[in-house]
């Protein structure tokens, strides 16, 4: 016999729509309304409690909405081994609420016995691909499922690499069978603070790895761009997704906003400005 | 060149100790000094820890300022790093932290309020409390009470403070007026901190059935414990307790031995 899934009358499968993150303020308000946003996405980790208010709400949008998990713990670059009952709690976070897809970031965020919580640059050289190589490869092994690998907002970069970002995830991607999540707004902000042409990253990334765009805001702090996930995407963000959307075809795209959170209302404001974008390339490329 | 792991520990160290340079060669060196990029990453670290805290310890924030409570946040973070790529779990240790912490001393009461607010965060986000065993319920009148043991619900915490906190708590909750009757020195409470649906909520209460429930979750006998609370309560109520523990899954479910 198999085994039903309590989602059933839910979409599955994430469109090639814009999402947003669902966030504990719009909990109620989302599950008022139910407004027609293509799909959510959530941080993996917020759902690591036992019970409770996070999970009960989770499970109810999820059964009017497919579902993306994004973690920002696992630590994939770390050059120790990765935390197994971080592990072994993500993936019964996935058996739980079927996610379509599930993404990590490609960084690292640890050392033996303590953890830094933040995403913090690797060195591209080929001993830190082996590494993340080996990390993916035993994420997607404990989930029986791809993961979507994401590039990082950095501000700082190491002399010894000898990749540059964006090749290093392509040869991740190559490697291991994960896919990309292409975060348009880190490219800007890291483009900006290392000053390289945002578009040869994009070249550097083949199209058929891309399965999630992400857009966000930063803020800038003297000399550079910081990703704060806290304000309305910039004008060249916008225009970056565009060169995006030309490359890479319509994929899911989600809206990202963690701090200073605003009204439900200007998350899907921002929701339908990249579907327009989505259906301008759409008749550009008809 | 150095290897991955020398990389991160160097790292690490210089975000905590910013005196440790070992990792400053190894960045890249351009129109911006190595030292002002690294300093973003300690920046949004002590951010970081700060906002986890501050999230879970609203109230502990409010009764020190945030100037102190930041600085307070980033002392404890050095001393008890995060462990966990799930942050959620940081903090657990503020209350003690802050009974040995000398500038807080003023505020006595801080440990207990930490300590209360420890509760609120691990209930909200504990297992669902299984459902009333009924069926097995007329089981526990043919039971000898030294044979029977409780199980507590997951979703409850019993604390006992010589402060009045829960009330000082709830003066400092974002919507309340403040009450110029209450006093800090009017006496201790003993709170159970519980669920109901998906809200916390704190009870206040009386000290026999306070320390009924303590000894019950600590897993002593019935026997025993109910003697123990007798010797000072003669006249507890022990059927009230159990049908209004049992109601409201504080007890959650029992096993006889």
């Amino acid at each position: 016999m198999i085994d039903a899934s309590p989602f059933a009358a839910a979409p599955a499968r994430i469109p090639p729509r814009a999402g947003i993150g669902l966030r504990a303020p719009h909990y109620r308000e989302l599950l008022a309304e139910l407004p027609d946003v293509g799909w959510l996405e959530v941080h993996s980790e917020n759902y690591f409690g036992a019970g409770g208010q996070p999970l009960h709400y989770l499970e109810r949008a999820r059964s009017h909405y497919p579902l993306s998990l994004h973690g920002v713990g696992l630590s994939l670059g770390a050059a120790h081994a990765l935390d197994r009952s971080h592990l072994a709690r993500l993936a019964a976070l996935v058996r739980r609420f079927e996610p379509d897809l599930v993404s990590e970031h490609l960084s690292w965020g640890s050392v033996p016995g303590r953890h830094l919580n933040d995403l913090l640059p690797l060195p591209y050289t080929e001993e830190a691909l082996a590494v993340a190589a080996a990390h993916v490869s035993q994420v997607q092994d404990a989930l029986g499922r791809q993961i979507l690998v994401e590039n990082i907002s950095s501000y700082l970069r190491f002399g010894h690499s000898t990749l540059g970002e964006a090749e290093f995830i392509a040869a991740l991607a190559a490697e291991t069978g994960c896919g990309v999540l292409l975060d348009v707004n880190n490219v800007y902000v890291s483009a900006v603070n290392h000053g390289f042409d945002p578009a040869t990253f994009f070249e550097a990334i083949p199209p058929e790895a891309v399965g999630e765009i992400h857009l966000a805001g930063f803020d800038r702090v003297g000399a550079l761009l910081i990703d704060t996930h806290g304000t309305r995407v910039a004008a060249p963000v916008w225009a970056l997704y565009r060169l995006a959307l030309e490359r890479y075809g319509r994929v899911p795209t989600l809206i990202e906003w963690d701090t200073d959170i605003p009204a439900l209302a200007v998350l899907l404001a921002e929701a339908a400005t990249a579907e327009s974008l989505m259906e301008a390339r759409d008749a550009f490329a008809a | 060149m150095p290897s991955l792991r020398e990389l991160q520990d160097a790292f690490a160290a210089a975000l905590q100790e910013p005196s440790d340079e070992r990792v400053l060669p190894w960045v890249v060196a351009d129109r911006i000094a190595p030292a002002e990029r690294l300093a973003v990453y300690r920046n949004n670290l002590r951010h970081n820890y700060r906002e986890a805290l501050r999230a879970v310890y609203p109230v502990v924030e409010r009764l020190v300022g945030e100037r102190f409570f930041d600085r307070m946040a980033d002392l404890y973070a050095r001393r008890h790093p995060s462990t966990s790529g799930d942050i959620h779990g940081f903090g657990g240790r503020l209350a003690a932290f802050i009974a040995g912490f000398e500038p807080a001393a003023g505020v006595p009461y801080l440990p207990d309020m930490a300590r209360l607010e420890w509760a609120i965060h691990a209930v909200f986000h504990a297992a669902e409390p299984p459902a009333l065993p009924v069926a097995r319920l007329a089981a526990l009148a043919d039971t000898r009470p030294e044979a029977l043991r409780f199980v507590p619900s997951p979703a409850c915490r019993l604390i006992a403070s010589r402060w009045p906190i829960a009330r000082l708590w709830a003066l400092n909750q974002p919507d309340a007026a403040w009450d110029d009757a209450f006093d800090i020195d009017a006496g201790g409470e003993r709170l159970l901190v519980r669920r109901n649906g998906f809200e916390v909520e704190l009870e206040t209460l009386e000290p026999a059935e306070f320390d009924l429930l303590a000894r019950l979750s600590g897993g002593e006998a019935l026997a025993p414990a109910l003697e123990a609370v007798r010797a000072v309560a003669p006249e507890f109520d022990l059927a009230a307790f159990l049908g209004r523990h049992l109601l409201a899954t504080t007890l959650a479910d029992f096993r006889v031995e």
